[in-house]
């Protein structure tokens, strides 16, 4: 209970999908990002510079802005095809929700793996309508253009609330906050998961998850 | 269009982008020494233990209930009861069959004992035992799997409370919850431990601990849950035990498919009332396996509870006979005492103050026919038992006479038993006054009590709060029984009442999830308007908690945490309701008690007279502590004439004046302090109480939420009872409501929702007598209860079901109400 939650939702085209994710995926992402940690001696570091990209979409008139790194561009472009193939497959009404996920890490000793606390997650519902002909196409390619420049606003906006972040950590803690894998960019730890629609209530283990800690619970 | 590269271009090394001589201008310092990631515990954990005093405290509390209720009840329970009916032989232990011995004709143990072989094939043949032994067998598994499992959350906890709160558990025991608390809402400062909010109260924090302690006094408050019962022989009766509340928290809050998805917030669907009706089928059909489930565990259950109650009792009853007879807090009353947002060692503190004046006032009631009887019979019984001690005291072969033991032993039960019949001879009979020194503890009571303390009836109802402990065993060993019947019978009905009240009285606050909104003690929301917050209040009745629980909880809250800042409103509600106006000049001249003088000096009598009343129940401590507190208050009113009205004036700090014996003692220790909270929370109750009795001349009639079984009731009700003298108060939630409460115009309701299944029911309650003529209008809110109010104008506004207003958070769904 103790993590923000956002909900952002669009309703676009099937081939408009793959765009819009990734736009918004990476407009989240360039204001969760910092410049990689140079740490010089105890507590101080200095912070890399990061570059940013403009993006014009092919099939949306939109352009956005990401940032600068081809891994963390084919880490969200992997996910979000994924996401893609799986809606397109689901053969359902075609409503699904990627889900960006920010969290810390906490050690744990030994038997038991790394916990994984969020204290801020993105949904981002898609719905997919099929279009009869070129004309509403090209209404829809400017109207879900607009859309999501309102969406990248009201990231903008919650961004700048000033809500809780994570502290910036000494060099041994860094991996529990940031994700250092990357050469050139470091952005807050950070997972991509995906749901179709079927599957969007609680999922049977869970549940099972659930109910074994509730009597386990005192 | 990926490579089209804008100018910016990232810089190889990041300390090359500052020009030499600013390169501290770009240093950052990290938190570092600071930075300690914290986590919010699940406070119901640290909550736990801190009540049992720390970890290693806990661990070999753990342990030893580990080894010794499991290892010793369950196995010995288990092992006893079988080698006892497979192993023994009784035909020699009863020496009906002889033993063929060369030495001695006695008769040894070992002798009555079956071979181990015979033994066993015994036992492997009688199924029932091998059933048994794998229940406990899994039961025991289970148990053990808990334990684990909570010391390594409980590890957690500990080191949470050694890093973060800086509390070693060595000084844990010696530390109030209030202290607990406080440094919570320190850290919160510094390391957002709630990422939410900046500051944590101790209203969230009370809010995470209580979310379904809450939910369930309230549901008690508002007559929602079928615990009592109008039973054809033996009347009103309460029925609530451990196994039916644990199926109550299975089906609400917990268990698969239960109506919170997680521990802090309903599941999404149940807070819009769209598809109402089906959720309500669906809970219906949920409870209803729940109750089959019972059904069918039923025998194992059973077992397990007379099992254990056997082998827990009888060594208690041997020990001493008496303590059967001692009463105890039934869980029904627990609940009905209990003030929203009140901790567990708050209220057991608080009833435990109370036992001795409620068991005084039980004992009040011996029948003066049983008192003679008993006193002839326990003559008879003890010249009887006194010829057969002399006997044996002159020579003990008297014993081995043939049932001369056990008819000593039954004698001296006997007599036991009758001198617990005989009153005291230098016990005073002051009812009335008892009653009032329990009001002070215990805060709740039925305004019908009051002036009818002597009655039978009184003490009946005062029993279901304070029964027998053999009651309260027999009912634990009937719950298995009787608790599916009333899932599938009583609480499937109320399926549809059940949706509604969680959709209605559920607010999603930040930082704590969602809660019970009547514990956010909000007077506007939930006020009662007989309980002095007439004209605070906006509550339509079946807004209102009963019995003013908004209102003396809220009392209750403030005072025993000082440092909570309310807001304004309820600062002002606070002040007004001091029974120390005194401190407050300018409350005096306000509305509320400019208004009506003489009241305020009826209610300071009460008042005294309750003070008097506790005083003179244990005349050292109590009347000490009054003073204390009284002359505490008296030191803040002469230190500062000017400044309490200033204060008073400005509003939000003057709540510290009418908490002020709390407040201006800060040389004391807290738990003086906290002596001092109860004794002040007790004049307050009784101050409110007292108020309440005097505003309350014909008041309105409480509102019943069983709509259908309250008919029934009311109809089988017999006419004189209805027309006895006794005045039957409007707030006790009785099965058998006041005639007035009973909605009468029954054809209103039958064009909304819900009215078809209402209309009929209602419609009969109408045959059954058309009683009151005063002009009532019948509101169904949206959860489709009559409910009837005042002839005063409300709002009312078109049903929202299925409208918009639907999506609303469920805190801003005004109950609406449709006018007849």
């Amino acid at each position: 209970m103790n993590c923000r939650s956002e909900v952002l939702e669009v309703t676009v085209e099937a081939r408009q999908v793959e765009e819009a994710m990734l736009a918004l995926l990476h407009t989240i992402l360039l204001h969760r990002s910092t410049g990689k940690f140079h740490y010089k001696k105890e507590g101080t570091y200095s912070i890399g510079t990061v570059g940013t990209l403009d993006i014009d979409c092919d099939f949306i008139d939109f352009t956005f802005v990401r940032v600068s790194s081809e891994e963390l561009d084919r880490v969200i472009r992997k996910a979000v095809s994924e996401f893609k193939d799986a809606l397109s497959n689901s053969g359902s009404d075609g409503i699904g929700q990627m889900s960006l996920e920010f969290y810390q890490k906490k050690k744990s000793r030994w038997p038991f793996s790394d916990e994984c606390i969020p204290w801020e997650v993105w949904s981002i519902k898609v719905n997919v309508v099929n279009l009869a002909n070129e004309q509403e196409r090209q209404i829809c390619r400017e109207k879900v253009g607009e859309k999501l420049g309102e969406k990248v606003i009201n990231v903008v906006e919650v961004i700048n609330r000033h809500e809780y972040l994570p502290k910036m950590p000494t060099q041994s803690e860094v991996d529990n906050v940031f994700d250092t894998s990357l050469k050139d960019v470091q952005p807050y730890l950070y997972k991509i998961t995906y749901q179709i629609t079927d599957s969007l209530g609680t999922s049977v283990s869970t549940t099972m998850r659930r109910l074994i800690k509730d009597t386990l619970a005192l | 269009m990926a490579h089209f590269d804008t100018e910016y271009q990232r810089l190889e090394a990041s300390y090359s982008d500052s020009p030499p001589g600013e390169e501290n201008l770009l240093m950052h310092v990290s938190e570092g020494a600071k930075y300690a990631f914290v986590i919010f515990p699940n406070i119901n954990y640290v909550y736990n233990m801190h009540q049992k005093n720390g970890f290693t405290c806990m661990l070999l509390g753990e342990i030893f209930e580990l080894v010794m209720c499991v290892f010793i009840q369950l196995l010995f329970v288990v092992g006893f009861t079988v080698f006892l009916a497979n192993c023994v032989d009784y035909d020699i232990l009863f020496a009906n069959k002889f033993v063929n011995h060369t030495d001695s004709s006695k008769v040894t143990l070992p002798d009555a004992f079956i071979p181990v072989d015979v033994c066993n094939t015994r036992i492997r043949d009688n199924a029932f035992v091998v059933f048994l032994l794998i229940i406990s067998g899994v039961f025991w598994l289970h148990r053990l799997v808990k334990f684990i499992y909570n010391v390594c959350c409980y590890w957690e906890i500990r080191s949470f409370y050694i890093n973060a709160l800086k509390m070693t558990m060595s000084e844990l025991p010696y530390a109030s919850w209030q202290e607990v608390q406080a440094r919570i809402v320190e850290i919160q400062k510094e390391h957002q431990i709630c990422i939410h909010k900046k500051e944590l109260t101790e209203l969230d924090i009370y809010h995470r601990i209580l979310r379904f302690k809450n939910y369930m006094v309230a549901m008690v408050n508002k007559s929602l849950l079928p615990v009592r019962f109008q039973l054809p022989i033996l009347g009103d009766c309460v029925f609530y035990t451990r196994g039916l509340k644990y199926n109550f928290e299975l089906i609400f809050f917990w268990g698969p498919g239960s109506l919170f998805e997680n521990e802090w917030s309903l599941k999404a669907e149940y807070k819009r009332g769209g598809n109402r009706h089906e959720l309500a089928d669906r809970l219906a059909s949920r409870i209803l396996w729940i109750g089959i489930a019972n059904l069918l565990l039923c025998p194992v259950i059973l077992v397990w509870q007379i099992l254990y109650a056997f082998f827990s009792y009888t060594e208690v009853i041997k020990r001493e006979p008496g303590s059967l007879g001692a009463r105890c807090w039934s869980l029904y009353g627990r609940c009905y005492l209990r003030h929203f947002n009140e901790l567990d060692h708050e209220l057991m503190s608080r009833l435990s103050k109370g036992y001795k004046a409620a068991s005084k006032y039980m004992n009040c009631f011996l029948s003066p026919l049983l008192t003679v009887v008993a006193k002839n019979v326990a003559f008879f019984a003890g010249s009887l038992l006194a010829v057969l001690i002399a006997l044996t005291i002159y020579d003990e072969d008297v014993l081995t006479v043939e049932h001369v033991l056990t008819s000593i032993t039954l004698l001296g039960v006997c007599v036991t038993v009758c001198r617990s019949f005989i009153p005291d001879k230098h016990m005073v009979f002051c009812p009335e006054q008892l009653l009032r020194v329990i009001l002070a503890h215990i805060h709740y009571m039925p305004d019908h009590w009051q002036g009818n303390a002597h009655r039978y009836e009184t003490r009946d109802q005062f029993s279901q709060l304070f029964q027998y402990k053999a009651v309260f065993i027999l009912e634990e060993l009937l719950s298995p029984v009787v608790t599916p019947i009333i899932l599938i019978f009583c609480l499937r009905r109320k399926s549809l009442e059940i949706i509604d009240f969680f959709r209605n009285f559920t607010v999603e606050v930040v930082g704590a999830g969602d809660t019970c909104s009547f514990a956010q003690m909000d007077i506007r929301q939930h006020g009662h308007p007989a309980w002095m917050s007439e004209g605070k209040t906006e509550a339509s009745i079946y807004q209102q908690a009963e019995d003013g629980k908004t209102e003396l909880s809220l009392m209750h809250f403030a005072i025993t945490n000082p440092q909570w800042q309310p807001s304004q409103e309820t600062t002002h509600f606070i002040i007004h309701s001091s029974p120390f106006p005194f401190l407050c000049p300018s409350t005096l001249a306000s509305v509320h008690f400019g208004r009506d003088i003489s009241l305020v000096n009826h209610a300071a009598a009460g008042l005294s007279d309750g003070a008097s009343a506790l005083r003179s129940l244990s005349p050292v401590s109590t009347s000490l502590h009054l003073k204390g507190s009284l002359s505490a208050a008296h030191r803040a009113a002469s230190h500062t004439p000017g400044m309490s009205k200033a204060m008073a004036d400005s509003g939000t700090d003057a709540r510290t004046v009418s908490s002020g014996s709390s407040a201006w003692e800060g040389q004391l220790t807290s738990l003086v302090l906290s002596e001092y909270a109860s004794t002040e929370m007790s004049i307050h109750a009784v101050y409110i109480h007292e108020l309440h009795k005097q505003q309350s001349r014909g008041e309105l009639p409480r509102h019943t939420w069983h709509r259908q079984e309250s008919d029934e009731s009311s109809d089988s009700i017999p006419d004189e009872v209805r027309s006895r003298n006794f005045p039957r108060s409007h707030t006790f939630p009785t099965t058998a409501p006041s005639p007035s409460a009973i909605p009468t115009s029954a054809s209103v309701t039958s064009s909304t929702i819900a009215g078809q299944e209402g209309a009929s029911s209602q419609g009969s309650s109408q045959r059954g007598y058309s009683g009151p003529s005063t002009v009532r209008s019948a509101h169904v809110p949206m959860g489709g209860w009559a409910e009837e109010s005042q002839p005063a104008p409300q709002q009312h506004g078109p049903l929202p079901e299925e409208s918009s207003e639907d999506e609303m958070p469920p805190h801003i769904h005004k109950v609406n109400a449709l006018c007849a």
